[in-house]
């Protein structure tokens, strides 16, 4: 792809977000969104494999409809209280179909099947930008919507964080595995999102965080499934150790970053008196620590064994850039500890 | 009661193109879709916007009739007629049936009052923020939709590109 | 408690900068100054019971003795892997100390956590350390499924109890632990009462492990390499009584009708488990099972919750601590000779290595609680107290008692003693690092005779 192309589209990329952030107006955040689905589009055909075009019609459906139905349901929330404030929506009717709409934009369950389908035919990079960067924007207009119905976000919440971790089960791609640990982190995000929107960004930018870890260590390795992850032993030494941090970080064991965010969930939940529904979301994460837990067996924990010419990769110096993963995978490992300033930079 | 008339209608072709049929029939139910949706606007008074969009759809479906007719004509195409897609066509049709009979009757009246009706009690009316964005942002709008413009055009180039066959598909 | 805490911390550098010729000698002496700083901890001039008291941290009767025996225990599991660890790349001897020196620091910070969610995150950030120590060092494929059960047992239990405990925090506002048991009991109705009382002890009757929860434990001691399971044996399943321990004093009305099922179910475990320890054929499984048996009694005697339960249980914990990481050394030595821990393979080792004959034997009368021994000490408390709660605990005890002492005695015998097999006759002779691995376990289990009130907890 010639770069002044490239650079085009990572402007609408950016561009697309930044409007949706900054509007009030429900048109112009419309507009932002389909600006960044569409940026986006030719980053994901870039190989021209059939996979990735199948991957791109799939995205390309699946967000258009999101964008109708947000349409639709703008035009009708204006039909009905004459304004298209994007903090002042207090009808119903539009609200729940604006939640349900912005819900199939990130791929929440039930509207999450198209996510691992799409991943799977990107690369890991263009992976990343889909499952960090493109949620950004979705996400700032589901923190901003006065949610009028408690119940749908809650069951949203569940919903994903269960079929997050029962799907992702029996999986041995790693994008798709990616993919529903996304779907199960937004699980998190969304059961809280009305009580506390600080709380769920806290949790989006943690995820942020330690999927960027995933997505680029995986990235480095060369590797998309589980089988040709039992020979990263060899390539990256200091990585692989890392590894196993890494994912149950991302599963959400103390004392490492992905505690803070279930952590502080669970305490706000059973501070709304939903103590069960907190307990069910936290016996949820096992489903998903069942499939990380697998990923550090096959990556880490065992050594799968190899030729002599096979063992030494690692002497081969990697021209790929390092300094972001290395400082990913920190912030993935050690943040606990600063979980109050942290909180406090988020909280107003 | 010609209104009814075009529901039905409506309902009836976004069904006959859901049912997943040979592309040369769906594209029939999507113009059937387009000219009777046209229809239901006329009724509730937007003569004009109904002309604009009939004319852009009847231009735009010509093309999608001629593409789906000669790119994608089979020799034994599915209508209606063939199973499975007569099995998803009553399938559609009975779940409209289904939905409407369960929200048969006012339930609307509650709270489903157009913001125009209540003129006199609320200094808002439909759509005046949403026009009004135009008129008081109308260089950023206009600016706003050209680089979109620009971008589709990047995008549709980027994706057909592609050694000469000019396909999403050319490898 | 820095004094401890800071060494600990600089214990990774020298386990990285330290020349691999003298990896082992200083690492370990490093580890054994600080367990020897830590018996000063012994020393406590308070009268209210806690002291070493800074903002996160404190210590008192009850955490002393259990903070000991960890900082005593990380030199011995790093004396007990230095031979089978020779053969692995520095690298990977480096990143096995740095392991056990981690979860040594994790240990300390549970142990003397004042806040209970800093001991939660504590008690569960131990979990990745083992996990990798298990399933990373074991030898057996099944080692994979031993982590796996190891991990979700665990956090399954432990994960009610964060929001039981997040529950307690919203109501009372603080966990502290110095002042939460003047704070009013918690008004919840009766049925959410009962899973609250049952999601704050869950965690820790999994830990234990209570009869029926236990599965995790045999398949990680025996699959875990010999300083997981010693450290696993000794310190974590401790984790859990101290843990029941603490959260005890907060659950008072309601323990007093809803323990019951759960102290008889100990007790029949007791029985069960040792049972099973008189038909097992893995040694490391027996041992395992034992631990699983004695950790019974404990949590009998904590339920009853009376001075004399308490005491016994900590004097049983502390004993049995180093009773059983001893018994895994020695079947570690038999391992490392005979690559076996079938005890039918392994017989009459008498004749072969002499003096580790005595080693086994005193091992396994402290296993079987001889008088002089705090194992006694710990038991007859604990059975006192149970005769207390209800006379008919005493068949439970007294068989278990019984058993405990014949499959002790069947171990002994079955390893040591009749002819030596023609298959081992060309063992290793013993090393003295194997010796003084067994002093260091055995000489303190000795010396506790001459005071124990170090190890009595609260009463003292």
């Amino acid at each position: 792809m010639s770069p002044f192309i490239l650079s085009i589209l990572l402007l609408g990329l950016g561009l697309g977000t930044t409007i949706t952030f900054a509007s009030s107006h429900w048109l112009l955040a419309w507009m932002g969104l389909e600006n960044n689905t569409l940026a986006i589009i030719p980053l994901m055909a870039q190989h021209h494999h059939p996979r990735a075009a199948e991957a791109t019609t799939k995205y390309f459906l699946t967000q258009a409809t999101a964008a109708a139905m947000l349409l639709f349901a703008t035009t009708s929330n204006a039909w009905l209280s004459g304004q298209w404030h994007i903090l002042q929506m207090n009808h119903p009717l539009p609200t729940t179909l604006i939640t349900l709409a912005l819900a199939l934009k990130i791929g929440l369950a039930p509207m999450h099947a198209w996510l691992p389908e799409v991943l799977q035919g990107l690369n890991l990079t263009t992976g990343l930008i889909l499952s960090t960067w493109q949620k950004l924007a979705p996400f700032a207009l589901l923190l901003q919507v006065q949610q009028t119905n408690p119940a749908l976000t809650i069951m949203l919440g569940i919903t994903s964080m269960l079929i997050g971790g029962w799907a992702g089960l029996n999986q041995t791609q790693l994008r798709k595995i990616l993919a529903y640990s996304s779907i199960a982190h937004l699980g998190w995000m969304l059961i809280v999102i009305q009580f506390s929107p600080s709380l769920a960004l806290l949790t989006l930018l943690l995820y942020f965080i330690m999927t960027s870890s995933a997505f680029l260590s995986f990235k480095l390795n060369n590797t998309t499934n589980i089988n040709s992850l039992a020979t990263s032993w060899a390539k990256m030494p200091t990585l692989t150790s890392l590894a196993p941090l890494i994912l149950l970080s991302l599963a959400g064991l103390p004392p490492l970053t992905g505690f803070m965010p279930k952590w502080l969930i669970i305490q706000e939940l059973t501070k709304q008196g939903l103590a069960p529904t907190a307990t069910l979301a936290a016996l949820s994460a096992l489903l998903s620590l069942y499939f990380y837990l697998r990923l550090a067996y096959a990556m880490t924990l065992t050594i799968s064994p190899n030729n002599l010419t096979g063992t030494t990769p690692w002497r081969l110096p990697s021209n790929q850039l390092t300094l972001p993963l290395a400082a990913s995978v920190t912030a993935t490992n050690f943040l606990l500890p600063l979980s109050p300033p942290i909180l406090s930079l988020l909280t107003p | 009661m010609s209104c009814i008339c075009f529901y039905l209608v409506l309902v009836v072709g976004l069904a006959a193109v859901a049912s997943n049929p040979s592309p040369y029939y769906a594209a029939l139910g999507l113009v059937m879709v387009a000219g009777v949706g046209c229809g239901v606007l006329v009724n509730y008074g937007g003569s004009f916007l109904s002309l604009v969009l009939f004319l852009i759809y009847l231009g735009g479906m010509l093309v999608v009739f001629a593409y789906s007719a000669a790119l994608a004509a089979e020799p034994y195409p599915e209508s209606w007629g063939s199973g499975p897609v007569m099995m998803y066509m009553v399938f559609y049709v009975l779940g409209v049936v289904m939905v409407s009979g369960m929200f048969w009757g006012e339930w609307y009246m509650v709270f489903w009052v157009p913001a125009d009706e209540m003129g006199e009690f609320s200094m808002a009316r439909g759509d005046v923020e949403g026009v009004a964005l135009m008129y008081s942002f109308g260089g950023g709008m206009l600016l706003v939709g050209g680089w979109v413009l620009l971008l589709t055009l990047f995008v549709v180039l980027e994706l057909v590109r592609g050694l000469g066959r000019g396909a999403l598909r050319a490898v | 408690m820095l004094m401890i805490l800071i060494p600990t911390l600089m214990l990774i550098p020298t386990a990285w900068a330290s020349p691999l010729k003298w990896l082992w000698p200083t690492t370990l002496t490093h580890s054994l100054i600080i367990a020897l700083a830590s018996f000063t901890w012994f020393k406590a001039p308070s009268e209210t019971g806690w002291h070493s008291i800074n903002a996160y941290m404190a210590l008192d009767p009850l955490s002393t003795p259990l903070l000991i025996l960890t900082c005593w225990l990380t030199p011995l599991t790093i004396l007990a892997s230095q031979n089978h660890m020779s053969t692995e790349p520095a690298p990977r001897q480096r990143t096995y100390i740095t392991l056990l020196i981690s979860l040594q620091f994790f240990l300390i910070l549970a142990f003397s956590a004042t806040e209970i969610i800093m001991f939660y995150i504590m008690f569960e950030a131990t979990l990745i350390p083992t996990l990798i120590i298990i399933t990373r060092w074991g030898n057996q494929t099944e080692r994979l499924n031993a982590g796996t059960y190891f991990l979700f047992y665990t956090l399954a239990g432990s994960l009610p109890l964060l929001v039981a405990l997040l529950i307690l925090q919203n109501n009372t506002g603080s966990l502290s632990l110095l002042i939460l048991q003047y704070s009013d009991p918690l008004n919840l109705a009766p049925f959410t009462s009962k899973l609250w009382w049952a999601g704050c002890l869950m965690a820790f009757l999994v830990k234990m492990p209570l009869y029926g929860i236990h599965l995790w434990l045999p398949k990680a001691h025996v699959e875990a390499p010999i300083a997981g399971s010693m450290i696993l044996a000794a310190v974590l399943l401790k984790l859990g009584g101290y843990g029941m321990m603490r959260i005890t004093t907060m659950l008072d009305p309601l323990t007093k009708e809803l323990s019951y099922p759960f102290i008889i179910l100990a007790l029949w475990g007791v029985i069960m488990t040792a049972s099973i320890c008189l038909r097992q054929t893995d040694l490391k499984s027996l041992i395992a099972y034992s631990s699983v048996s004695h950790m019974g009694l404990v949590i009998a005697a904590i339920l009853t919750q009376t001075p004399w339960g308490f005491t016994g249980a900590l004097i049983l914990m502390i004993a049995h601590g180093l009773t059983s990481s001893a018994l895994f050394c020695l079947a570690n030595t038999n391992y490392e000779r005979t690559h076996s821990r079938t005890m039918i393979l392994t017989r009459g080792l008498q004749i072969a290595l002499p003096l580790m004959t005595t080693w086994w034997f005193t091992a396994s009368l402290a296993n079987l609680a001889l008088p002089p021994l705090p194992n006694l000490m710990g038991e007859l408390t604990i059975i006192t107290s149970l005769f207390g709660w209800s006379w008919w605990t005493l068949l439970l005890t007294g068989a278990g008692t019984l058993i405990t002492a014949n499959y002790s005695l069947h171990m002994f015998l079955m390893t040591q003693r009749g002819p030596l097999p023609h298959h081992i006759t060309n063992l290793d002779p013993t090393h003295s690092r194997e010796h003084l691995l067994m002093a260091l376990h055995l000489l303190p289990l000795i010396l506790l005779m001459l005071k124990p009130s170090l190890i009595w907890g609260w009463t003292a």
